[in-house]
Formats: C-alpha cells, structure tokens, sequence
C-alpha cells in the first residue's frame, strides 16, 4: 500500500497536477477570506468555506481524473493487479494519496483563523469544525470521483463526470424545493427515475432479461405502493433528494453547530465509494 | 510448477479460452504458438491473474490462483503485450517501484535493480525518463519490470513485438538465459522465434489447443512430411510416371517448365525414408540430368498454417490446383479461365490475412507507443 502511495505523491508532484490543485483551491480560499472576512468583515472562516462549497465541483476532479483512468489507458492497471498486492491495498493507497493532497490545502488553511483573531474575536472550536467538516466532505467528494475514474479509460470523460455527479449533489436539494409535492408527481417522479436506472443497467449489462425483470418489478412495486399507501410518497423527492445532498449537510457547521450525523454520513460515504472502486475493478476482472 | 486445469473463458457468448489443459515444468521454456485472437494473450492474462477464468484452476508451485492470489502471483513476472510502464517516470524509479509492489526486501533492492538492468541492457538509460525511449527500450524496460523480484516464473506475451531484428536477437539472449534459472512462457505468432527459444510447444487456434510437442517434433502431427525437390531438364511423362511408381513415393508434382525447359518436380515420399540415391540412378539411366536437388521437409511455418488454419488452407490450395490445371486444358474458354483466376486471387487473400492481421497488431502497438509520446 506505501509503494502504491508514494508512487501516486510522487506522480502529483512531478507532474503539475498536485500543484495546480492545491494553488487553485489556496487561491480560491484567499480570495474568498478577502470577500468575507477582510472586506464584510464577519469573523467566521466557516462562513468563507461555506462559500466555497460548491467550487469544489471543478477542483476535485483535477486529482481523482487520472486515478484510475490513467491507469487503465496505460495498461498499467496489468502490472498493479497482477502484483502480489491485493486490490483493496491497491485502492487504499491511491485513495489516501489524494485525501494527502487534499489534507494539505486545508492544513495551510488553518492559518486563517489564527490570523483573523489578530483582529477581533474567533469562535476558534466552531471554525475547526468547520475545516474538519469540509475536510471529510472534500473526502467524500475525493472517493466519487475515484470511483467514476475507475469506470473510464478516458480522464476529461472522468472529470466531466465526476464534475455533474458533484454539481448534482450540490444543487439536488435545491432542485427538489422547486418539484411540486403532491403525491402523484411524486410517484410519476420515481417511475421515470427506475426508468432511467433501468437503462443505465441494460447499458452496464446488456442483458434484455434482466433489465425488464427490474423495469417491471420496480415500477409494479412504485405503482401498488402508489395505490395501497399514497401519503408514503409525501414530500418523497425532498426526503430522497437529500440523501444525496452532500453539501447541505454542512450548513449547521456554518452556523457553529458541530453536527455528528453530517460526520458519520461523510465517512459513510468515502467508505461507501472506496468499496464500490474496489468492486469495479473486480466486475472487470469477471467480464 | 504450473498447472492449469480445464481452463474457460467466455465473454458473452464468445469462447476465447476452451478447456485448456497443461502443465508446466521447473526450469521449462513453453511457446504459445497461434495466430492473432486464438486466446494466448487472455491465457497469459488468466494465468498472471489480472482476469479470472470462466472455469477451471490454476495452480501456481501449489498456491491457487484464486484461492491465495497473493502468494501465486508473488512467484509470477508478466510482461503483458503492452509493457505496463508509467511514462513520467525514469527507468531507475520505475523499477524501485516495481520492487516495491512485488515486495523485495529494501536491502537487496539496489542490487537487484542494478543486476536487472545490466541483464537487460537498459543501465545507460537508467535516469531517462521512460516516454522519451523508443520502442525497443521500452519493451526492455518492460522485461527488465518481470524479471525484479527474480520470480519463479515469467510470462512474457509477445516479447519481440516491435523490435528491430538486432534487438529481437538481443532478447531472445537474454530469454535463453532466464530460462536456465527460470520457468518461461513466452507467446508469439512468429514460429522461428519459438523454435528457437522454446522446449515445448502449443499451439492454440480458437481457444482450443491443437497439438504441443517439442519443435522439432512437430512435424510428426502432419500428413505430408517430407519430399525431394528436383530441377530436370526435358522430362517426359513416361519419367513421371517411373518417379511416382518408385516404391515409397506417394505422389509427384510438377511445376512450371521455365524458359530454358528446367521443370520443377516435388517428389512426395513417406516419413523418413531416403530415395535419393534411387532418383539418381533412375534418372541418370533416363539420361535425365538433374539441375538440383534439394530434400524438403515443412518448415515450422507450414505446419502452423496446415494446424491451425487446417481445413480452410488445404482444400483452397487443390482448389488452386484445379484452377491452374483447369485453365492449362484445351478447348477451354476465356470465361471460364478467368473465373479460375479469380477464384484464386481469393484464395491467395485468405492465406494473407494471417500475415495483414499480424502487420496490423505491430502498428496499433506503434499508435499507442506514438500516442504516449
């Protein structure tokens, strides 16, 4: 796993990757602390970060493009699977090795709250919280990205993607706001989600029997629900949606609440996506 | 050393691997002989455990493949066809890394890196920067990636592909020697490479072993084996016939007569039986004179080409043959003399589409050689 691990710092740091990321992101934070610390003068860096939150969209993918894409591009995905390190070493080191870079970048932020209480009064406890919490959100957001790099041999295909699932997650609960709540729209609104799933899964397979069986049993099981229970489908989008919102579960940190869940559903996450790269892999090795 | 038992690999519904059988000895250098798609490189993959089988096992000096991934892939150096190299790295780095993953001890590491690329020949590029080395270093660096760790076995799909003839010469040195330490597997399309390297032979065609025997046993796999090619001057039908009838000869033919009357006559005999001292006698008595003579037994080419292309060559060469004798007939029309013709230019296109295929793989390696440049 270190070999794998150094090799991947070494290749960021060679190469201009690492240093592009962690300029833009600096650069990016400066700029906001100048906007809202220095200019509108608040005292918080939670809420600098809470501004940035959604730029993150375009500079994770900068690192996670190449994870694996690179790797399966080069053929070199033959010398890694076919040493005597198992997979998930394999992933574990090349998953550390970004959160390293990411890690950072919010290390050189923690100067920040050190220097802003040079000029007032800094809620020290609510601001770390706010970087840590940003930290396993980018962690979260690091693990997707790797995930989609591993389905691709193409890294602008990885990034481009790595960019909509992001923006989705950003924008998914403010999408839903705006959905009507009723129950029927909501079940009309499920039925063309399995819709879509199911098309993604006859992609992936290419099996017609398979997809019609979950076509059909899906969207049986969304119409008897629909029937026997309407009220299950109120407010349905809004619940779904976030779960998926990875961002606005960073709100309460702005606010100088430390919460726990948000914590637990960011680790949940990474862990989550660090072990679907993990079975990608091993579904190609089957294929 | 290896075995590998009822080996399958099906992808959808297409076989590229069907119930292959073999073992392997210590110290033994196996040749995958096949032409292009007939499974070696998805053997080799299998073996490496970089895919996994349909069916069947593996059994790596008594680790399975599936069973304890970790300690059978420890005792395997796979260059696959592509050497797997990073280009933003030197040579030098490279290997470093390529010991670490195979976890060589830090305290030999050196050592070892430095012995793998003199064996190699890549010590004067060591610090170079893998993207700027042509194609035959890299496939050097490839084989030196193998070799590090010094493995129990190493597999090695198509060393040659790419190379100039020198380098092509260089590694074969270089596999003969691995292969005193070492169990080798080596794959290729190009037979004389195998003769040469190889203890043990097996060719592959569809996914299905043909046949495997040493090299110069081969030949024993065929029908027609051996014959004596004659150049005569002025011979007449009467002297074929006395030819054919001699005792152990099966069939003669005849090519064309060239412009100063020298014929071309294959005398086609059973294995092992010398009839040379007789045609002499016979023809001399004829007062036939003999322009040449030369004993012809298959070449390893043509026993790939009769083994794996099996039906498809034999019956479009009498076809051929029809087609020449049929146009050489009086009274025969234009047409249909062209339709002959015709038949045969596809028959030749056939044969060539091995050897067009091969030339196409050779460039795809050379694209993507461009493209990481």
């Amino acid at each position: 796993m270190l070999a794998i691990y150094k090799k991947e710092m070494k290749s960021y740091f060679h190469s201009i990757i690492g240093y592009v990321f962690i300029a833009f992101f600096l650069a990016l934070i400066g700029l906001f602390v100048f906007f809202y610390n220095l200019n509108y003068e608040y005292a918080d860096f939670a809420i600098t970060l809470y501004g940035i939150r959604m730029f993150g969209a375009f500079l994770f993918p900068i690192i996670t493009m190449r994870l694996l894409a690179e790797e399966n591009k080069q053929k070199t995905d033959q010398l890694l699977f076919t040493s005597p390190l198992s997979i998930s070493k394999i992933i574990w080191g090349k998953y550390l090795a970004v959160v390293t870079i990411y890690a950072i970048v919010m290390a050189v932020s923690c100067v920040y709250p050190l220097v802003l209480s040079k000029y007032g009064a800094v809620n020290f406890k609510g601001d770390y919280a706010a970087i840590l919490a940003f930290f396993l959100l980018g962690c979260a957001y690091l693990a997707i990205g790797m995930f989609i790099s591993a389905m691709t041999e193409s890294q602008a295909f990885a990034a481009v993607i790595t960019l909509i699932v992001i923006l989705f997650t950003v924008f998914s609960s403010t999408i839903a706001g705006f959905l009507p709540t009723d129950n029927k729209t909501a079940w009309l609104f499920f039925a063309l989600i399995f819709m879509i799933l199911t098309l993604v899964i006859y992609v992936m397979m290419k099996n017609m029997t398979v997809t019609l069986l979950f076509c059909s049993i899906s969207e049986i099981v969304l119409a008897v629900l629909y029937l026997i229970k309407p009220t299950i489908y109120d407010g349905s989008v809004v619940r779904v949606s976030d779960w998926f919102s990875v961002i606005s579960r960073f709100d309460n940190f702005m606010y100088g609440i430390f919460d726990v869940s948000a914590i637990v559903y960011y680790i949940s996450i990474s862990l989550l996506f660090v072990f679907l790269t993990m079975q990608v892999i091993k579904k190609r090795r089957w294929s | 050393m290896i075995e590998v038992k009822d080996l399958v690999k099906r992808y959808g519904n297409h076989l590229a691997v069907d119930h292959l059988t073999f073992t392997v000895e210590r110290g033994e250098v196996l040749g995958f002989l096949g032409p292009n798609g007939a499974g070696k490189s998805t053997t080799m993959n299998m073996l490496t455990g970089y895919i996994s089988a349909t069916e069947g096992s593996i059994v790596i000096d008594g680790h399975d493949m599936y069973e304890e991934p970790e300690l059978a892939k420890k005792n395997i150096g796979y260059l696959p066809e592509l050497p797997p190299v990073y280009p933003d790295m030197t040579v030098r780095e490279y290997l470093s890394f390529v010991a670490d993953i195979k976890k060589v001890p830090a305290s030999k590491k050196k050592n070892m890196i430095a012995d793998v690329m003199k064996r190699t020949q890549i010590t004067d590029v060591a610090d170079r920067l893998i993207k700027h080395l042509s194609k035959g270093y890299k496939q050097r660096v490839g084989l030196a990636q193998a070799i590090v760790g010094y493995p129990e076995v190493i597999i090695l799909d198509e060393p040659t592909v790419g190379l100039d003839p020198m380098q092509i010469i260089e590694i074969r040195d270089l596999i003969k020697e691995l292969a005193k330490k070492h169990t080798v597997i080596l794959s290729s399309h190009i037979l004389s490479e195998v003769s040469v390297v190889c203890d043990k032979v097996m060719i592959i065609n569809k996914g299905k072993l043909v046949v495997t025997d040493t090299p110069d046993q081969l030949s024993k796999h065929l029908r027609k084996t051996e014959g004596v090619e004659l150049y005569l001057k002025n011979v007449g039908k009467e002297l074929l016939e006395k030819l054919a009838s001699l005792e152990n000869v099966e069939h003669v033919e005849t090519g064309k007569q060239d412009k100063d009357g020298i014929i071309k006559v294959i005398v086609y005999t059973a294995e092992n039986v010398e009839i040379r001292d007789r045609l002499f006698y016979l023809l001399a008595e004829a007062k036939c004179p003999i322009y040449g003579m030369n004993k012809v037994s298959m070449s390893l080419e043509d026993i790939f080409l009769e083994l794996t292309q099996n039906d498809a060559v034999s019956e479009t060469a009498e076809n051929r043959k029809k087609a020449v004798e049929d146009g050489q007939k009086d009274g025969m029309d234009k047409k249909q003399r062209k339709d002959g013709q015709e038949e045969e230019n596809k028959e030749k296109e056939e044969v060539d589409k091995a050897e067009v295929k091969e030339n196409k793989t050779e460039e795809k390696g050379g694209e993507s050689n461009a493209s990481d440049l």
